[in-house]
């Protein structure tokens, strides 16, 4: 317990945005169009919240490459918007380790941080080990 | 207007096409409402989109399969559109996301989701909802499930 998982910096770029849009079916144009963003409350596009989830899954992945996919969950907020250009840090640490039906579970807190440190995305995964 | 609503979503059903609503779906729909199913299967030129937006040098060889937070992207932008939540002037936060999956889903792979509105409520003039979803293979045996919960804000009440 305690130890920490491999996360990894992103920069998330409009292409990135832009990407993830056509991947997810999501051309809501707050995502999209800086016309229309800038009368929105955040003032300019954002990127997709499951974009940054997306990321914390692909460390819980790397994590967990073998049981992530295989009875993995997750239960996550999103704290605030992301913005194309930013750079942000996925993380992740092992809070706990569990016996139950004769299964291992481990628990984990995750995350995506904002370059000011802030999360744009935190929460707790729980994933069984092999 | 509430007869209105649901003679259209009745007859959406009947052609299995979407009707656009006036009246955002959020605004009416009760707990318990039902939606889909939604085909979220994921072929190669979106799994492809996936991997420019998230990957990266250290991203894991995911093979021939797909991370299922993509599927879950795919069914959320189905129960958004079908929530009237594109419509102008509406502003939508997602504030939270649950998952869970069985087994990873193949690319191209026949998945439907199914949704289920487990909350709905007015605080302070936002709405505050929750969607279940169930993700089902060919063979109709669950793979997986997701919890998306939103606040809606700008709608006239």
């Amino acid at each position: 317990m305690g130890d920490a998982l491999t996360g990894f910096e992103r920069h998330i770029t409009q292409d990135r945005v832009d990407a993830y849009a056509e991947a997810s079916g999501d051309h809501n144009p707050i995502h999209l169009n800086e016309e229309y963003a800038s009368t929105t409350q955040f003032g300019t596009r954002i990127a997709h919240g499951m974009l940054s989830l997306a990321l914390v899954t692909e460390m819980l992945t790397s994590a967990f490459p073998n049981s992530w996919h295989h009875g993995g969950k997750l239960k996550v907020r999103f704290s605030a918007p992301v913005f194309p250009g930013e750079i942000v840090t996925t993380y992740g640490e092992i809070t706990e380790i569990k016996e139950e039906d004769g299964q291992l579970i481990v628990t984990c807190t995750i995350g995506c941080k904002k370059p000011d440190g802030t999360d744009a995305v935190a929460g707790q995964a729980t994933v069984p080990l092999e | 207007m509430l007869f209105y609503v649901q003679v259209l979503l009745r007859l959406s059903k009947q052609n299995h096409k979407r009707i656009s609503l006036a009246v955002p779906l959020i605004s009416t729909a009760v707990v318990g409402h039902e939606f889909g199913p939604y085909d979220v299967t994921i072929h190669t030129e979106r799994a492809i989109a996936y991997a420019k937006a998230v990957g990266g040098d250290e991203s894991p060889d995911y093979g021939d399969s797909l991370a299922p937070v993509m599927v879950v992207a795919a069914a959320l932008t189905e129960l958004i559109e079908d929530l009237g939540l594109f419509s102008g002037g509406l502003q939508t936060i997602h504030a939270g996301q649950e998952a869970s999956w069985d087994r990873p889903v193949k690319i191209g792979e026949k998945v439907d989701a199914i949704g289920r509105l487990a909350a709905n409520s007015i605080r302070r003039g936002n709405h505050f909802a929750t969607v279940s979803v169930s993700y089902k293979d060919s063979t109709g045996s669950e793979i997986g499930t997701s919890s998306t919960t939103i606040i809606v804000s700008g709608e006239e009440t």
